[in-house]
């Protein structure tokens, strides 16, 4: 199993995700995911994606109201076993 | 970038552990006064004036004055500058660590200060504030020969400093939005007072137990109601009558039925939603607890004075964001005092019913962080079906734990713990705190009432239509009767010590 970072944002009506040498774009959070996984295709053990989305993403007045948003992790299994 | 990796993320980077540090920070200072020294005093606090005879003989002393006996030699304009310097350097240190701009911040702060200091001054005229009442042989109306008065007591600068605002945030727009936007941060200056609350909250422990313990039963009803009962309600009806996709019901019924815009950004968050929904509900979740904190409190003095605590309780299960309902119950707080001297002569000691309002919503704060990961599992294996790929950590309970609560049961327990000692011990620690507990609380209060208003756009309404609509019909024939039922259940009857 190995572990990547990547830090997640949402501007002008699309979802990115930025670490290292990636940087995925979609305007669903479901077809940013799947852009990750089609990424990772190199990677024959399972990879565990740990997302952590970017605050400075939103709007600064809303920040005084909840300092964040979400952190999730995303399970890439083996080459092999990919639908 | 602003991400929370580690449980000490954002510790020097969110405006909510910051109104810890700064709260915290002065009431250590407050507690010098065990040593004897008086770090806090030079706080400038507005004093009773009547306008015929200041225009006869003007004094700066007459309208405010330092708030402790060691700084009287200082002049009034001294003791209000450093009051700004003290405030103004705090929350800029504050605003740098926020990565905000300072210079701006500080420019809008400074508006804002004047602003509030302005409507504090005015608002402590006699003909606003003073009750026709007999307290104790005494009636202080009739000693100041005044001709007429309209009787609102200590609410009376709270309203001033409402209308400021409002004003700012609908008749000038455009500066509110340039100008002071970097510093109308209401819920910052709101929890900030908050930690100064706790020693208003220790003092209380220690006259009443009974009543702190009464708080927390009430605040644990209105979480299991805000959660388990108001929030599948509206769900429900924003899916089936509205129409409503599920994320944005769940986003919504959270803003509305939980802890307002706190609770639409976190469940937005657990769901994974569009970050564009949180943004939307939230703007109407802030109007609507402007409009409530207008409302709310008048309606419930009007119709509903004999029943403080219960009125302190229901707001807080009613009115959404922290600054709204803490202000609505400071208002509260004021006008009922006002109305229950003028009715019986009696007077209540203040504090009692904005306790009642504050602790509620706490209780409903405390929780949105396991609310959002039980949320967050549910939507992963019900809603998307993905428990396989997606997984939730328990570290975002944490993340999202409101963190000024920390600070106000520290200061309450810190109180606690001195004041319990000795009665010797109590009245010297009080010669600091109720500096804290005073006037420097009141002036965040009063800070939070000008900066809600400043931005306050009731325009931006116009094209909310269906979530705007929502959040009226929940709030008028679920929410503000079941939390008035669920309040008078607990706290019927009760009413706040008179003040000595």
């Amino acid at each position: 199993m190995s572990v990547r970072e990547l830090v997640l944002s949402y501007a002008r009506g699309r979802w990115h995700a930025r670490g290292g040498e990636v940087d995925l774009v979609h305007r669903e959070l479901r077809g940013l995911e799947g852009l990750i996984e089609a990424h990772m295709t190199s990677e024959a053990a399972p990879v565990e994606v740990r997302l952590q989305f970017d605050m400075s993403a939103l709007p600064r007045w809303l920040h005084q109201y909840h300092g964040h948003y979400c952190n999730y992790t995303l399970r890439v299994p083996p080459r092999g076993m990919r639908a | 970038m602003t991400t929370n990796r580690r449980w000490h993320s954002g510790m020097f980077g969110t405006e909510d552990w910051w109104s810890v540090w700064i709260g915290l920070a002065i009431f250590a200072a407050s507690l010098a006064s065990l040593a004897g020294v008086d770090l806090v005093g030079w706080m400038a606090r507005p004093r009773p004036w009547e306008w015929t005879n200041l225009s006869s003989e003007f004094a700066w002393s007459k309208l405010f004055a330092p708030a402790s006996a060691g700084y009287a030699s200082w002049h009034p304009l001294v003791s209000w500058a450093a009051t700004y310097f003290v405030f103004t350097a705090l929350f800029a240190t504050g605003a740098r660590f926020l990565r905000l701009d300072v210079r701006r911040f500080v420019i809008g702060f400074t508006v804002l200060f004047v602003v509030t200091w302005a409507a504090w001054v005015v608002g402590n005229e006699l003909h606003l504030t003073i009750v026709d009442a007999a307290v104790d042989g005494r009636n202080r109306y009739a000693e100041a020969q005044l001709s007429w008065g309209l009787q609102l007591g200590e609410g009376a600068p709270y309203l001033l400093a409402l209308i400021a605002g409002l004003v700012l945030g609908n008749f000038a727009k455009g500066f509110a939005a340039t100008r002071l936007a970097e510093a109308a941060r209401p819920e910052w200056y709101i929890k900030t007072a908050i930690v100064f609350l706790g020693v208003n909250l220790g003092a209380q422990t220690i006259e009443a137990s009974g009543f702190a313990v009464d708080l927390v039963l009430t605040g644990a009803a209105a979480t299991f109601v805000a959660y388990l009962f108001f929030w599948p309600i509206v769900y429900a009806v924003a899916r089936k009558w509205f129409g409503f996709k599920r994320d944005v019901a769940a986003v919504v019924a959270s803003g509305i039925s939980v802890c307002g815009a706190s609770a639409a950004i976190a469940t937005a968050g657990a769901i994974r939603a569009k970050p564009v929904i949180p943004v939307t509900v939230s703007m109407v979740v802030v109007i609507f607890a402007m409009l409530e904190l207008i409302v709310l409190p008048g309606l419930y003095t009007a119709f509903l004075p004999d029943q403080p605590i219960v009125n302190g309780a229901a707001l807080g299960m009613t009115v959404k964001t922290d600054g709204a309902d803490a202000a609505a119950g400071a208002l509260l707080d004021e006008l009922m005092i006002a109305r229950h001297l003028q009715l019986t002569g009696e007077q209540w000691q203040t504090g009692w019913i904005l306790s009642a309002a504050l602790l509620t919503k706490i209780w409903i704060d405390v929780f949105i962080g396991i609310w959002a990961f039980v949320l967050a599992i549910v939507w992963i294996r019900n809603v998307e079906k993905r428990a396989d790929a997606v997984q939730v950590s328990p570290m975002e309970i944490w993340f999202r734990f409101p963190k000024f609560v920390f600070g106000y049961f520290v200061a309450w327990g810190v109180y606690f713990l001195l004041a319990t000692q000795s009665e010797a011990l109590a009245a010297t620690l009080d010669t600091g705190t109720a500096v804290v507990a005073g006037p420097m609380r009141t002036m965040l209060f009063m800070l939070t009432f000008v900066a809600m208003g400043a931005m306050t756009n009731f325009a931006k309404l116009k094209g909310m239509g269906k979530i705007a609509l929502l959040y009226g019909l929940a709030l008028v024939v679920v929410i503000a009767p079941i939390a008035y039922a669920v309040a008078y259940l607990f706290h019927r009857g009760i009413t706040p010590p008179l003040a000595p």
